[in-house]
């Protein structure tokens, strides 16, 4: 990113703080404005519809103009199909370019344009990339992947250094770790680089040195590493082989069933939602918090898997009701304490979006719990047997 | 943890932008010092009430024999009514304006409640029949008891649920409409778009008398998605058909984006337009009918309709 850029986007990060604090009544409008007036936006940013619209049409303007250009020069006709992969490569090269003018010289950032573009160029440039290197490995169709997935991972790392897309920061640890799984002692390497990385993850991600930008892209890259990490240490996934399989499955072996290594698997895999919630609450970090939960969740229905303990029914309806009482506990302790919070913990809903959550849970209602539809065209005949056991959100059947 | 923000507070409390007495507070946020755990926990209990009903729809599926009817129905029913009557005594007086949810879990239990009494009232109908051959009845039923659950505890998420519930009775399905309405018959495509009508109706008559008008964007939203998939549905037709309904969806999909634009509503401005385009799109495909010419009508239009878009964001203002 240049200084520019950087000073945009920590700018960008105050205001946004700023309407936080409107929407939950701690200022004013005249104070946010204020706000607005001391920190600036020299760019062209959108809402968030418009900047959809944006990057979709331009997905497919851009895409529809270079196919209708293929067919056009007959470039499709050139046997190989290097020639394809050249003008995909040009293409590619072009809209990076594209990109970078909108972002820098242009001052574009949220307006949707751009990171389509960014999104295009990346395409473009790894399917011209992984058709030579396919064609180069053809003989070797792992090791053509591996190197496939390295040059994703840093052509991904270079988009998020240069734009500050954090997505592409994650895409690039996820190439990564595909790519580490090729290799001799993948699961080796999906547990040691993310225990070796994640002090330094964790610290990039909170420096004041880095613009938001690149902070959010390290936090990405730690989320992935320790979802990562997990995985590797997951006895579903020694088990199974699971790391193994991506990395081409021609190692794949099933391990000794209850030996050292199984037992060291059962014992890591209660183990890391343990150190993750641990940290998260020590520390008071979302993101250790969310994925020590999301661990914890997965380790529990690892341990359903292996161990039956009950029915399914006393399990779900049991941890349901669990979950809604520790909840209400939680909550009550909280609120108990001075100014009610207690380690910088509180219920008080601060500065968080709400109405942005309340329209996420309109949609999951409305997609997860709406009942099922009766069939129009089997009535009016009547079998006796009633409807589906549905209605006000139940949908499943008898 | 935000540090560039955390920065900035000192120097906008001593320049006088921000009060002095609320800078404290946000420099503890921005520093990471004070963390709300508001939003998580709620998300918490929305999926400690998804666990639990479908605990309750396995309870039912393999204790049917075991347990008997009887007490399954009962036994649904008072967790029900124990968490509706929570419900009723934490719940505010009535308001036809937005109320503040008087605890966490307020919304939660509601919902959890109403589910609960869906389930009954269908496993009821199921097994004692009480409906007959009216059996579909029970969806307009629970439609209905859940709209006053919503009006009265001013639930949107119930209210959105009583929504999906009426359409189901309908036959149409909100759940899955994406995939079954794609592939929808006549019959569910027209009842698809009456549903919608009918929800577009509700959310303007309630905005239009100011009653619970902040449910008017959950029935609106709904109402269109509805007619526009119902509608689009149809492009997938062979022949004559198809091109009829391509023409009728950009009908509807350019009004709905006029209107939309004027009022500036902008989720319903982005449905229209993408509806137009699609309506317009089909319609010119299915005359043209050629491979060259069908790229060349989708790189022109994109292009035209970026410029277009650039226009209409200028004066739509759109917030960021």
């Amino acid at each position: 990113m240049t200084p520019d850029c950087e000073r945009a986007d920590r700018y960008a990060a105050v205001r946004a703080a700023g309407r936080s604090w409107l929407h939950a009544g701690a200022i004013d409008e005249a104070t946010l404005k204020t706000i607005e007036a001391a920190v600036p936006d020299d760019r062209v940013r959108l809402g968030p519809v418009f900047r959809l619209l944006f990057f979709i049409f331009t997905i497919i303007a851009v895409t529809s103009v270079l196919v209708f250009l293929v067919m056009v020069l007959q470039i499709e006709n050139s046997g190989s199909g290097g020639l394809v992969a050249l003008f995909t490569f040009v293409a590619g090269a072009g809209l990076a370019v594209a990109t970078d003018i909108q972002i820098v010289r242009m001052r574009r950032s949220q307006g949707g344009i751009e990171a389509a573009t960014s999104l295009l160029a990346i395409s473009y440039l790894m399917g011209s990339l992984a058709w030579c290197i396919l064609q180069y490995f053809h003989a070797l169709e792992v090791h053509g992947l591996v190197v496939l997935c390295f040059v994703g991972a840093a052509l991904a790392a270079a988009a998020a250094w240069r734009w500050g897309y954090w997505l592409y920061a994650g895409t690039a640890a996820v190439a990564l770790l595909g790519a580490l799984a090729g290799l001799p002692h993948g699961r080796l390497s999906w547990i040691v680089l993310p225990l070796v990385a994640a002090p330094f993850l964790l610290r990039l991600s909170e420096s004041p040195r880095l613009p938001p930008s690149h902070r959010s892209s390290f936090t990405a890259v730690l989320a992935v590493a320790l979802v990562g990490l997990y995985v590797a240490v997951h006895l579903g996934s020694w088990d199974w082989q699971w790391i193994e399989k991506i990395g081409g499955g021609a190692r794949v072996m099933r391990p000794a069933h209850r030996d050292a290594l199984w037992w060291l698997s059962v014992a890591a895999t209660a183990l890391v939602p343990l150190v993750l919630l641990g940290l998260g609450i020590r520390g008071r970090r979302y993101l250790l918090l969310i994925l020590g939960a999301g661990t914890a969740v997965a380790s529990l229905v690892t341990l359903r898997w292996y161990v039956h303990l009950a029915p399914l029914w006393i399990v779900l309806t049991a941890s349901g009701a669990l979950l809604v009482g520790l909840v209400l506990g939680l909550r009550r302790w909280l609120d108990a304490g001075p100014g009610k919070e207690r380690g910088g913990f509180t219920v008080e809903p601060l500065f968080q979006d709400l109405a942005r959550q309340r329209i996420l849970e309109m949609g999951a209602a409305v997609v997860t719990l709406s009942p099922e539809a009766r069939n129009l065209h089997e009535e009016p005949k009547f079998e006796g047997g009633g409807g589906q056991f549905g209605g006000g959100g139940s949908s499943a059947d008898f | 943890m935000n540090p560039d923000v955390a920065k900035a507070i000192p120097e906008l409390a001593a320049s006088g932008v921000l009060p002095a007495e609320k800078a404290p507070l946000f420099l503890r946020v921005a520093r990471g010092e004070l963390l709300s755990v508001h939003g998580e926990l709620r998300a918490l209990l929305y999926a400690g009430v998804l666990l639990i009903t479908g605990g309750v729809g396995l309870l039912v599926k393999e204790n049917l024999d075991r347990i008997g009817p009887v007490t399954i129905a009962m036994g649904i029913g008072l967790t029900a009514a124990a968490a509706l009557v929570w419900v009723i005594a934490k719940a505010p007086p009535f308001s036809w304006r937005p109320v503040p949810s008087p605890h966490l879990a307020f919304d939660y239990l509601l919902l959890l409640g109403v589910l609960l009494v869906g389930a009954d009232l269908a496993y009821v109908e199921w097994k004692f029949t009480p409906l007959g051959a009216h059996w579909p009845w029970h969806l307009l039923i629970m439609a209905l008891l859940t709209g006053v659950a919503a009006f009265r505890f001013d639930s949107r998420v119930v209210f959105s649920l009583s929504l999906s519930t009426f359409a189901a009775w309908r036959g149409v399905s909100v759940a899955v409409f994406s995939v079954s309405l794609l592939h929808a018959k006549n019959t569910v495509r027209l009842s698809a778009i009456v549903c919608g009508v009918l929800f577009a109706i509700l959310g303007f008559i309630l905005a239009r008398m100011d009653r619970k008008a902040h449910f008017e964007p959950v029935a609106v939203n709904l109402g269109w998605l509805l007619v526009l998939t119902g509608i689009g549905s149809g492009i997938g037709e062979s022949g004559e058909n198809a091109l009829r309904w391509g023409a009728a969806l950009l009908l509807v999909g350019a009004g709905l984006a006029a209107g939309a634009f004027l009022a500036r509503r902008f989720p319903l401005f982005a449905y229209g337009v993408l509806a137009g385009y699609v309506g317009l799109s089909r319609v010119v495909i299915g005359m043209v009918d050629l491979e060259i010419l069908g790229c060349f009508w989708f790189s022109v239009t994109s292009l035209l309709l970026v410029l277009g878009l650039l226009f209409a964001q200028r004066r739509m203002r759109e917030p960021i």
